[in-house]
């Protein structure tokens, strides 16, 4: 593993895939694409996580999917955020910013 | 969570499962190939850029496996293969599945009848609100008597001092004469204070119920019909609101209609003995004449939001304590009690309920240890198999899920049939069952009795799949696939020594089961035989009420009994006729009270002596056989016309008039609202009027010129069947009066059978069971005796060979059974002395550890359980030495 590479932490991808759809409709190809792009290729998504996460983020209900033919001409499957994969980002983001904000303090403190 | 999405992806997954492994399969490739793409724009050659993708990818089909794990069938996809698979195991042992499934379902089936009838008479809420706050009201007489009537004032008084209820209702119920539209008809008629319908809280479906001026004096007369009189007598017109109706010839009009379940009957109490078609006001007149004292009301209440009825109870205690200070002449030593309603419905009927659930609950317990027998049999023949599937990686735990699937599967198909057992067992018991057994007439197979059977059905399947499945787990591979699985290995012995405890409990229940069923039929034949003090072969009995309105004097009543009696003693075939107006056993309340004997210090109030009072005449005793003891029947004057005479019963004779002949004695009854003192002409025997267990208490006959009642029941004793005479009987009464009704034209034999019918029934019931319950354990025993002889084949070949003789085989194998069997009836004899106790209140002149009945079935177990084990002892006895030798 590259040094440079940051571990995702348990928990944390669910809402990175939510983050990147709630850009614009994607396919998994293009979801760990753009995680990758955001996070100035720090972080890189296996297909072997992100397939059983992206699953069961459809059976929550906050995306949906459907077969579409892409830009090159090849067919994929998109996903787009629902209205609740929207909420479900809200809550989470605002969870993992009180998250950061009280491990800051907590390291400060020494 | 939308669960729903993953439950219907799972099922999707089960239905289709390569549909969505293609879909999946299609995705992991769309994705690669927009990899391989990106990695020629970055400007790699074709086969490079493929190359990279795919190490990065990593195995396709491990990601395909890993996303099918989300989207795939999971446990539901290794349900269906345990289920698939055991249908297929289920359908290859048919003989096995078949008697595995019906022995469940006898035990499921009887279950699930008998709890649907607990469910209906004791969880199900009664059909008014908030029923639990509805209470009954009684008195307690001086000589202990519960539930007894209070009067008018003792009512009033309760209504004014108590504070414990919203409402307060009296009643009583009467028979009376419905005439005017269509076809004259008796009927049972509640008689209520206005509050009744409050109290119960069940509105009509038409038209109001009793408002509170509907009790006041001068207001027209209401009456409320309920839903069957409505639509039989009436045709159910709506417009039977406001029409006018008579009763025994007065006029009311009606005011509403009850809904269609709605009924209220105190069965113990009533004086009808049948629920109530018709309310009316029950009149409660103040001031001279009113009669305050007659205790013939029932009370019913409504308590307040927060009181319980033990606070209620301890204030009607204080309050009738004060009335017993106040009127000691009347109120001296009763007391007073409360009672929740489902208490008094079924109180008598719960304890009998829950000891038959108990029962059933031990059948299907014997049938639990025999299908667990069999398929410990089945286990064992499928050592191989199993080991098998371990050796191929099989876990633990996936085996004994195997098993147990299986298990719930064949309770699942016994509950199904046994669904069936109970349907019909419902039936069966609705048609044996006494009358107010089932009062509510509506027990069948609902959603909770459903839910029960389901329970029952997967408990079972629990219970007697686990002990095989564990069992069949703990193998040692090595073993099983080395010998064929069918000799007396390690296991195998184990699995016998599991079997045997089997039988034994199987046997052990057998004998509790049997013990009380034992007890029950003796005290039924006890009760059968206890002396009635009447021959009830060859009586017809009728009930006769006369309209109150058409005759207005008492001789007139006198006058039309005497003359049907003239008329049907002269029918052919009849012996002797008489009339009585409470025929014994008739399950309704007769009427009781003090008298005292005239030239005798008279006794502080409320200690004077009591009796119970009937009205009858000569041929009554004749024709029931009666034995005249001492002086003479009423002579027709007497029965004709009112000369202060009565007979008396030996009870009465014996306990007052000892050493002295009563004989011209003369007794003033209660009964009137002057003195009336009457001369006792005759002693006849004792006869129970209603209790077969109580001894007859002390009473007086009086002849009907003496005390009039406007209803008799006529009582004819004839030569042979008494039933054909009825058709010519009410047509001489018809011949006098041809709108006379008449009703529970009944043999005496009858009578007594409705009476004895509760008894009959617990014992019918129990009996079935205990049946059921040797059966089934006579097939335990003769599965395991069948089994061990087919493992020890090779041993018995052997001593065969070398010279043991058939004989000694088979008593080797029947002293096998005979042990386990033993011990078995021992312990089940230990427990039965421990649980028939619970029988206690429903046996009659037999211990509940009755030696006799406990050695009698025990052996009767013994020899049921030989005759079982002779089948596999001959099958031992015949073996072919060399084939078994060769066995193998």
């Amino acid at each position: 593993m590259a040094k440079d590479k940051a571990e995702l932490l348990q928990g944390t991808l669910d809402m990175l895939i939510l983050k990147a759809l709630s850009l614009g409709e994607l396919h998994g190809y293009g979801i760990i694409q753009r995680i990758r792009q955001l996070s100035d290729e720090m972080l890189n998504v296996e297909q072997g996580s992100l397939y059983p996460a992206l699953y069961r983020i459809e059976q929550k209900g906050w995306v949906s999917s459907r077969w579409d033919v892409h830009e090159t001409g090849r067919e994929a499957k998109f996903y787009k955020l629902t209205r609740a994969g929207r909420k479900q980002l809200e809550t989470q983001e605002a969870s993992w910013d009180r998250l950061v904000l009280a491990i800051a303090k907590v390291r400060q403190a020494t | 969570m939308k669960w729903w999405n993953v439950l219907l992806d799972r099922l999707r997954a089960l239905r289709q499962r390569e549909t969505v492994i293609n879909d999946i399969d299609r995705e992991m490739r769309s994705h690669l190939e927009l990899q391989v793409e990106a990695n020629i724009r970055a400007g790699m050659s074709p086969a490079e850029a493929r190359e990279r993708a795919m190490r990065s990818f990593g195995n396709v089909n491990r990601a395909v496996d890993a996303a099918y794990d989300v989207k795939g069938g999971g446990l539901f996809e290794t349900l269906t293969q345990d289920v698939r698979y055991g249908a297929r195991m289920l359908a290859k042992h048919k003989a096995f599945t078949s008697i595995a499934v019906i022995t469940l379902a006898l035990g499921i089936g009887a279950n699930t009848a008998i709890f649907s009838v607990v469910n209906e008479l004791l969880l199900r809420p009664l059909p008014y609100r908030d029923a639990e706050r509805i209470v009954m009201l009684w008195e307690v007489s001086p000589q202990g008597r519960h539930q007894n009537s209070t009067s008018r004032g003792n009512f009033r008084q309760w209504r004014q001092q108590s504070t414990s209820y919203q409402q307060i209702a009296a009643f009583s119920d009467q028979r009376l004469n419905l005439t005017g539209a269509g076809e004259p008809e008796e009927l049972s008629v509640q008689m209520a204070t206005p509050e009744l319908f409050k109290v119960l809280g069940v509105d009509p479906i038409l038209g109001r119920t009793f408002l509170p001026e509907d009790g006041e004096e001068g207001k027209p007369a209401v009456a409320v019909l309920s839903y069957g009189l409505w639509q039989r007598h009436f045709g159910g017109q709506p417009s039977v609101v406001g029409q006018d109706i008579n009763l025994n010839d007065k006029k009311y009009t009606v005011i509403g209609v009850m809904p269609r379940n709605f009924q209220f009957h105190i069965q113990q109490r009533s004086g009808t003995g049948m629920p109530a078609e018709l309310w009316i006001v029950l009149p409660m007149p103040t001031g001279p004449g009113a009669n305050e004292r007659g205790r013939f009301l029932s009370t019913v209440a409504r308590l307040k939001d927060g009181v319980t009825v033990d606070h209620a109870a301890a204030e009607l205690r204080t309050i009738h304590t004060r009335l017993s200070n106040e009127t000691p002449e009347f109120n001296k030593n009763w007391a007073a009690e409360v009672l929740p309603l489902r208490e008094q419905f079924f109180g008598n009927v719960r304890r009998p309920l829950w000891l038959m659930l108990g029962a059933v609950g031990f059948v299907l317990l014997i049938a639990c240890a025999n299908v667990a027998n069999l398929l410990l049999s089945l286990a064992t023949s499928r050592e191989k198999e199993i080991a098998v599937r371990a050796a191929l990686g099989a876990r633990r735990t996936r085996i004994v899920r195997q098993l147990l699937t299986e298990s719930l599967l064949l309770a699942l198909l016994g509950s199904v049939l046994g669904l069936a057992f109970a349907w019909v067992g419902i039936k069966a018991l609705m048609m044996i069952s006494p009358k107010d057994f089932v009062s509510l007439q509506s027990v069948g197979l609902n959603v909770t009795v459903l839910l029960w059977t389901l329970g029952v059905s997967v408990l079972t399947g629990i219970i007697f799949g686990l002990a095989p499945a564990l069992h069949v787990s703990r193998l040692n591979l090595n073993d099983s696939l080395k010998e064929g699985g069918k000799s007396e290995s390690g296991q195998a012995s184990g699995s016998r020594r599991l079997r045997s405890a089997l039988v034994i409990s199987e046997i052990a229940l057998a004998v509790v089961l049997l013990a009380s069923a034992g007890l029950l039929i003796k005290s039924f034949i006890r009760l059968q035989q206890v002396d009635r003090g009447f021959d009830t072969d060859n009586v017809l009995t009728m009930v006769v009420p006369v309209s109150v309105a058409r005759y207005s004097e008492d001789a007139q009543f006198v006058n039309f009994f005497v003359q049907v009696l003239e008329r049907v003693r002269h029918l052919p075939t009849v012996r002797s006729a008489g009339i009585v107006n409470y025929l014994p056993f008739y399950g309704g309340l007769g009427s009781s009270t003090g008298f005292k004997i005239l030239g005798r210090p008279e006794p502080p109030p409320g200690q004077g002596p009591t009796c119970d009072v009937r009205v009858a005449d000569s041929g009554y005793f004749q024709a029931m056989g009666i034995p005249l003891l001492r002086g003479r029947y009423f002579s027709d004057s007497e029965e004709r016309e009112s000369r202060h005479v009565i007979m008396i019963n030996e009870a009465l004779a014996r306990e007052y008039f000892a050493g002295e002949d009563p004989m011209g004695q003369r007794l003033d009854v209660l009964m009137f609202d002057t003195p009336q003192p009457a001369e006792i002409v005759g002693v006849v025997g004792n006869v129970r009027y209603d209790s077969l267990i109580d001894e007859s208490p002390p009473a007086v006959y009086f002849p009907h010129s003496d005390l009039t009642y406007s209803f008799m029941t006529l009582v004819v004793r004839t030569d042979g069947e008494p039933s054909a005479i009825a058709p010519a009987v009410l047509r001489e009464i018809r011949t006098l009066e041809p709108n006379q009704p008449v009703s529970n034209v009944r043999t005496m034999n009858q009578v007594m059978s409705e009476w004895v019918a509760r008894s009959r029934f617990n014992t019918l019931l129990l009996g079935l069971f205990a049946g059921l319950a040797t059966l089934l354990s006579a097939v335990g025993i003769f599965g395991v005796m069948n089994y061990s002889v087919a493992l020890r084949t090779r041993e018995i070949g052997l001593r065969l060979a070398i010279g043991a003789q058939p004989r000694q085989v088979l008593l080797l194998i029947l002293k096998q059974g005979f042990w386990l069997t033993i011990v078995g009836v021992v312990l089940g004899l230990v427990a039965a002395f421990g649980l028939t106790r619970l029988l206690s209140g429903l046996l009659f002149g037999v211990s509940a550890v009755d030696l006799t009945t406990f050695a009698t079935i025990s052996l009767l177990l013994v020899f049921v359980s030989l005759l079982a084990c002779y089948l596999p002892a001959r099958r031992a006895m015949r073996i072919d030495p060399l084939s078994a030798l060769r066995y193998e």
